[in-house]
């Protein structure tokens, strides 16, 4: 898989989280990993299909997910429940929607499918490549990573 | 409360009506998340999905003739993004109607509502004011 498939994904990720919530991201170390599996609690699996193919995964924190919805909603969150999960979730299909914009500057056209919410850490989600590039995260809110594997189609 | 004045954009008319939308917002969201007993949720969402509606329709309208006035470039696009959230919104209201028991789809919709309001201010409606404010057309 090709390093350069981050950046797009990795700009909209920043772009919309400064924006939206005024967060501000740090990157970790980056790795590549044979298996596409969660390492967190609120995982979205975003699909991308067209001249690209493969899969997108943001893993949050549960901290982290409930931080964000309480700072938008101005109200508490206790658990992970439909309410949250669907707020990050849209969350995660707008930040794939601008990275499939960043893609087509890069001629690339492809397309996103809806987002699909997985709970729980350590579920292995199947892939269009044998490698993972695992990107972990931070930010004040908490942590979370992104996972992708794409591959020209 | 929901609003910031972060998400304020600069342009006076704009910047009044979104607060007004995201006090409604608020209000809704209290009664999808709050505890009252079915029958009085039911009616107060009921109500409120129509009132939020129907001001969604005339904020929506008035921004798209401030677009109008200043020949924003990126009108149309805008214009699909305003009308595809108002299909939604619709679909949503009706699906309601008919199964308002479903907490679910209601939880489930809320969720996405919060999200992609916000997002709309602070992404689409920004580069709107900063076309109108910095002349800015990026």
């Amino acid at each position: 898989m090709k390093a350069d498939y981050l950046n797009p994904i990795y700009q909209a990720t920043t772009n919309v989280l400064k924006s939206m919530l005024n967060l501000n991201v740090e990157k970790g170390q980056l790795a590549v990993r044979e298996a596409f599996v969660s390492t967190k609690k609120a995982n979205i699996n975003i699909g991308v299909t067209g001249e690209l193919e493969g899969t997108i995964l943001f893993s949050f924190s549960e901290e982290m997910a409930l931080a964000m919805v309480e700072e938008m909603a101005g109200m508490e969150m206790k658990e992970l429940d439909k309410f949250v999960t669907s707020a990050i979730g849209e969350l995660a299909n707008i930040i794939s929607g601008n990275a499939m914009a960043n893609f087509s500057e890069n001629n690339y056209d492809c397309d996103i499918v809806p987002p699909q919410i997985i709970i729980g850490a350590s579920k292995t989600i199947s892939t269009a490549t044998d490698q993972v590039l695992y990107v972990p995260l931070h930010t004040s809110m908490g942590d979370f990573d992104l996972n992708i594997s794409i591959r020209e189609n | 409360m929901l609003w910031k004045d972060s998400y304020k954009l600069g342009v006076e008319a704009v910047d009044r009506q979104h607060e007004e939308l995201f006090k409604r917002l608020h209000k809704f969201l209290q009664v999808v998340r709050g505890d009252a007993d079915k029958a009085t949720r039911q009616e107060e969402i009921e109500k409120t999905l129509t009132f939020m509606g129907e001001y969604v329709v005339t904020h929506f309208d008035s921004e798209e003739a401030i677009q109008k006035k200043y020949n924003y470039p990126k009108r149309k696009e805008h214009h699909q993004i305003h009308e595809e959230f108002k299909t939604e919104v619709g679909e949503f209201a009706e699906e309601f109607s008919k199964n308002p028991n479903d907490d679910d789809l209601l939880q489930e919709f809320s969720g996405r509502l919060l999200t992609w309001l916000i997002s709309h201010v602070t992404g689409e409606d920004q580069k709107l004011a900063d076309y109108i404010t910095k002349g800015d057309d990026k």
